[in-house]
């Protein structure tokens, strides 16, 4: 009987609704993390970008007069470490004794550079100065075969033209690759204390029993739970969609030469794709909370459960193993996702069989469920 | 009318249920009196389709609740032990919730809800929490989705379970209307003196098995005592696990 489930959907959603912990798990998780994550732009904008000067220590500067003024006029300049006002990299150029004699004689003068590559936050500035390098002595290298008389073409056989197809759109699709996965957990995350609420949680306060000594199916109760689990993980993700546009319109995206913005057509496509997603949330999280005794206990076992679907939506994000995955459920709808978000077709075969290999796996345990509300060790929690 | 026929069940090493049989009429209050462990909540458990009997079966008006649970369980009104309150709803939302999950439109669920609060001097306790509620509170509420729904058979568990002098009067009263009213009531308890004062017909289990079934005086009779408690006493040849 439906009126039966709708019967028991309302009593669910408003008991639901004054359970401030159920609530405050998805609201939480539903405005803090898009604002995390934009800080967590931010800082990374800020650290990636370079800064117009770079003041590195120039040690014997003098031998090479004309490439220091070069490296002035690129913003690279000789910072005295002393000085604290000044944030001088720990990147030091050396030129040897016998540089201007080398250059003079039209032999390779010898520059070192002394840096660790391996610390992200001086790379960027170690490869604009290696560049800048490269740049000098190209340059040196033509005037010196032009007054020999040759042409510089000769020793450049190849010219490479590089079309970029990227879009500034596309290239932001890295980071809301990240984001979609963050979205996605949204589905998980949202409804979960509800999810553990309903059935172990019920269980635990004894009204289990008497709720199955009405006459309702097990299958409706197990339908009306689904169902309202499913309505807390959709409007957890709604709510993440809306901050998430609202927020990340704050961060200074065009430093790094791309836009990102979540458009109403994206929510309207997530909304979609999350639906299946979510019904099957619901369903796995119900099943195992079921499967627990008590409410913490099921907390536990979902933490653990829960990996899988996150791995999943990791590997998606970070392009990995992209053509097994596009086949799954979770990861799938993820890759289909992002590839709309980068401008490109979406392959509906692929998003097509894995919602639907979601809804068969979330028709599984749902029935499952219905099946194990009829034996004495779940109602009662052996 | 509640019919239970041959009922055997084991539980892991325990026999619970014994070749259980006796009828609960309707019109009449039956007393399920028996020590702790003796197997009365896992008969009850049995004949509102909670367990399933290994062999045997429990009937509701005719009908067999293994086969036909859902149109079982319309003639049935439930008081459970333990029993367990929505905490964040109201006892009006509570009633009115499990009035509609038996069938009644939400108008009139409410309507009915209504009549149950009243009539259980609910009227203002009926639009609070229940979280908080005192046992005396709560109590009455879980009578109150049990009856609401106006069921022919009521079955209560260990009803008077930590309950006051009047919540208990409270109780008795309503037992004796619903007799009244034709209904077949049915409780378990091992409290001696409520069983003595309400019940027209006492089954007597022990160990899973019915030991005996009559009224309390025929039971005194039978085992030539004048209390019920002396009888019973007797009858399963133990005082353990009665309270007076």
């Amino acid at each position: 009987m439906i009126s039966n489930i709708m019967t028991m959907l309302r009593k669910e959603l408003i008991d639901a609704a004054r359970d401030k912990r159920s609530v405050m798990a998805g609201l939480y998780y539903a405005i803090g993390t898009p604002l995390l994550m934009c800080g967590m732009f931010m800082l990374l904008i800020g650290q990636m970008s370079s800064p117009e000067d770079l003041n590195i220590k120039i040690e014997n500067g003098e031998r090479a007069p004309d490439l220091v003024k070069y490296l002035s006029s690129q913003g690279i300049t000789h910072g005295d470490d002393q000085d604290k006002s000044l944030d001088v990299k720990d990147i030091r150029l050396i030129f040897s004794d016998d540089y201007a004699a080398q250059m003079a004689k039209g032999l390779s003068a010898e520059v070192t550079l002394v840096a660790d590559n391996s610390n992200e936050k001086l790379q960027n500035s170690i490869r604009r100065l290696e560049k800048n390098l490269q740049t000098y002595s190209a340059e040196m290298g033509s005037l010196r075969l032009i007054a020999r008389g040759i042409d510089p073409r000769v020793v450049q056989p190849i010219k490479v033209n590089v079309e970029d197809q990227a879009t500034p759109d596309s290239k932001g699709g890295v980071i809301l690759g990240v984001a979609t996965m963050t979205m996605i957990y949204a589905v998980f995350i949202s409804g979960m204390n509800l999810a553990i609420d309903t059935s172990a949680g019920e269980r635990e306060r004894n009204s289990l029993a008497l709720l199955l000594s009405h006459p309702v199916s097990t299958r409706n109760i197990v339908l009306a739970k689904v169902l309202a689990v499913t309505v807390f993980a959709m409007l957890g993700l709604l709510l993440t969609l809306i901050i998430s546009k609202l927020s990340y319109s704050f961060v200074p995206w065009q430093e790094l030469g791309f836009t990102v913005s979540i458009s109403t057509n994206f929510i309207l496509l997530m909304l979609l794709i999350g639906l299946p997603i979510a019904i099957m949330a619901a369903s796995l999280q119900l099943f195992v909370s079921f499967m627990a005794k008590t409410f913490k206990e099921a907390q536990s076992y979902l933490t653990l459960v829960l990996i899988v679907p996150m791995m999943l939506s990791m590997a998606a994000s970070y392009n990995i193993a992209p053509d097994t995955l596009q086949w799954l459920p979770v990861s799938g709808q993820q890759q289909a996702l992002i590839a709309f978000i980068k401008g490109r077709e979406i392959p509906m075969l692929q998003l097509l069989l894995s919602s639907l290999t979601t809804l068969v796996i979330a028709l599984g345990l749902t029935f499952a469920m219905e099946k194990s509300l009829k034996s004495e060790k779940i109602v009662f929690g052996l | 009318m509640i019919k239970v026929s041959n009922l055997s069940k084991r539980i892991g090493e325990v026999q619970a249920l014994d070749d259980l049989s006796f009828i609960a009429k309707d019109g009449q209050i039956t007393g399920l009196l028996g020590p702790n462990g003796a197997g009365k909540t896992t008969c009850l458990r049995t004949v509102f389709g909670l367990l399933q009997a290994d062999m045997g079966s429990a009937e509701i008006d005719g009908i067999d609740v293994a086969k036909s649970p859902i149109e079982a369980k319309q003639q049935l009104g439930l008081f459970p032990d333990p029993f367990g309150l929505y905490e964040r709803l109201s006892p009006r939302e509570y009633v009115s919730y499990f009035a509609e999950l038996n069938g009644l439109s939400r108008v009139d669920a409410k309507a009915a809800t209504a009549k149950v609060l009243s009539q259980l001097h609910m009227d203002d306790i009926a639009d609070r929490r229940c979280k908080g509620f005192s046992q005396g509170q709560r109590m009455k509420t879980a009578l109150a989705q049990a009856i609401v729904h106006q069921p022919t058979n009521i079955i209560l568990d260990e009803p008077t379970r930590g309950l006051d002098v009047m919540s208990t009067r409270v109780l008795r009263e309503l037992l004796k209307e619903l007799k009244a009213h034709g209904h077949c009531v049915l409780f378990s308890s091992h409290v001696m003196q409520e069983v003595a004062a309400l019940c027209d017909q006492v089954i007597v289990m022990a160990q899973g098995k019915v030991v005996a079934i009559g009224s309390p005086d025929e039971l005194c009779e039978q085992t030539g005592k004048d209390s019920l408690e002396d009888a019973f006493i007797q009858l399963i040849g133990t005082d353990e696990g009665i309270a007076a």
